[in-house]
């Protein structure tokens, strides 16, 4: 990409992540995804700072890293909000969505202990591209466990919930798809790993604009269910007509 | 390499996610108490209608097979087994399209209880992934070998539902009876409230 295009697409962030900032407050929609403004403000706020100072070289090269990694740990921010909201009607499901993003934290966490304990060489480059990798596939792990759920139990989830995930998964997705091919590719992968970064960046602002312009909350679930019997009880009766199912299917089988 | 793999692997995969999510149609919620109804009513057909035994003996039951053959010339001996066999597969169907509604009902109730287990709603979709591959493999089964070949399958079949019945009657030992016998209560009615 040119330098004009580059400071273009810099510039109409800014102007979305303050469009969004902005829409949030006139909608009273902060209040309810603290965590993702939060995130927006301060990558808007980090983003602005950069802008400004970017013609001082050592002013940008001192701020770029620091800032890109406290980016980088809010963005578990918004992964928290998702997995808060896209559930937070489903007690059961959110239960078992908040255990399996641990286990698949846990297991990621001993994966990159392990292959960080078996390195030889270390540099500061590389280790800071694999870090942000690391994190990215932690990030996209969870989002991808929040899914499955989501799509198992068939959940519905609301215009804004779903702007939140397509846009941060996908931001998350080329991330984590680019960062892998960088490190295994080296440097010349460089400017098209920029490229790619700054494109799905301003992708998911394009559908955060569009689906948080205004409040749309989850559909709410049948109540119904939240009656008596508790789950024991649910389990139990799920698995006597399995069990009916089973003796009836043995009986064709001949056995 | 494969770390390389990997990486690309769950991030393509959350992209593919992403993609199911954007084209997935929203059903009305509104809907979801006259699914869970329909849910009801569909085990009630798979309990009462599908599954007695006098109608899989009148199914798969060889002597009717065996009666025609003997009093009837060989080309309608032939017409009853391919039309025993379009039943057997029909039943099949109807029976796996039952077992998935009876899994949707579990699933549209466990997923609002607080108190839902991990390892038990693995536990079950697993049985519930068994049993329908089982269906699975007993339709190609009847397909190929004709609506008295099932029988061939029985070591297979078995040892696949001693599994599942294994794992079931594990889980029964912590069931509460109080609460077991207020489900039954609840859920012997006509079927629209548990």
């Amino acid at each position: 990409m040119t330098d004009m295009l580059i400071l273009l697409l810099w510039l109409a962030g800014l102007l979305l992540e303050f469009v969004l900032l902005v829409r949030s407050v006139q909608t009273k929609m902060f209040a309810r995804y603290v965590y993702f403004y939060a995130y927006i403000f301060c990558v808007f706020i980090v983003s602005a700072g950069l802008f400004i100072g970017r013609s001082k070289l050592d002013f940008y090269d001192a701020w770029y890293w620091p800032t890109q990694f406290a980016t980088l740990a809010l963005g578990f921010g918004v992964v928290l909000e998702i997995v808060r909201q896209a559930l937070a009607a489903y007690p059961g499901a959110e239960r078992f969505a908040r255990r399996a993003s641990c286990a698949v934290f846990v297991v990621t966490f001993c994966f990159v202990e392990w292959r960080i304990a078996r390195r030889v060489a270390w540099s500061t480059e590389a280790a800071t591209v694999e870090l942000e990798r690391d994190l990215r596939v932690v990030e996209a792990l969870v989002l991808a466990t929040v899914l499955a759920i989501v799509f198992y139990y068939r959940i519905q989830i609301g215009k804004n919930v779903t702007g939140m995930i397509v846009g941060f998964g996908t931001y998350v997705g080329v991330s984590l798809t680019t960062l892998a091919l960088r490190s295994f590719l080296g440097p010349r992968f460089n400017p098209v790993w920029s490229d790619l970064q700054t494109a799905s960046y301003f992708f998911a602002l394009i559908v955060w604009t569009v689906a948080l312009w205004s409040y749309n909350p989850n559909p709410k679930p049948p109540t119904s269910g939240r009656g008596g019997g508790g789950y024991d009880a649910l389990v139990h009766g799920t698995r006597a007509r399995l069990e009916s199912v089973r003796s009836n299917l043995r009986g064709v089988t001949g056995s | 390499m494969i770390a390389l793999l990997l990486y690309l692997l769950v991030g393509v995969g959350l992209l593919v996610f992403l993609w199911l999510l954007a084209r997935r149609k929203g059903a009305p919620v509104e809907g979801c108490g006259r699914q869970f109804v329909e849910a009801r009513q569909a085990l009630r057909t798979l309990q009462e209608g599908l599954l007695p035994d006098n109608l899989i003996q009148r199914i798969f039951d060889r002597h009717d097979f065996r009666y025609v053959m003997a009093s009837s010339p060989a080309d309608i001996g032939e017409l009853f087994l391919q039309e025993r066999k379009r039943i057997s597969l029909m039943w099949v169907r109807r029976v796996r399209c039952e077992i998935r509604n009876l899994m949707q009902f579990h699933l549209d109730y466990s997923r609002l209880h607080a108190k839902l287990s991990l390892l038990t709603e693995i536990r079950l979709g697993l049985d519930f992934a068994l049993l329908l591959l089982a269906c699975r493999a007993l339709r190609i089964l009847l397909y190929v070998r004709g609506p008295y070949g099932a029988r061939a399958v029985v070591g297979v079949m078995t040892a696949a539902a001693a599994r599942v019945c294994a794992a079931s009657e594990k889980s029964l030992a912590f069931l509460n009876p109080p609460a077991l016998e207020a489900f039954r209560r609840d859920s012997a009615g006509d079927g629209a409230a548990i």
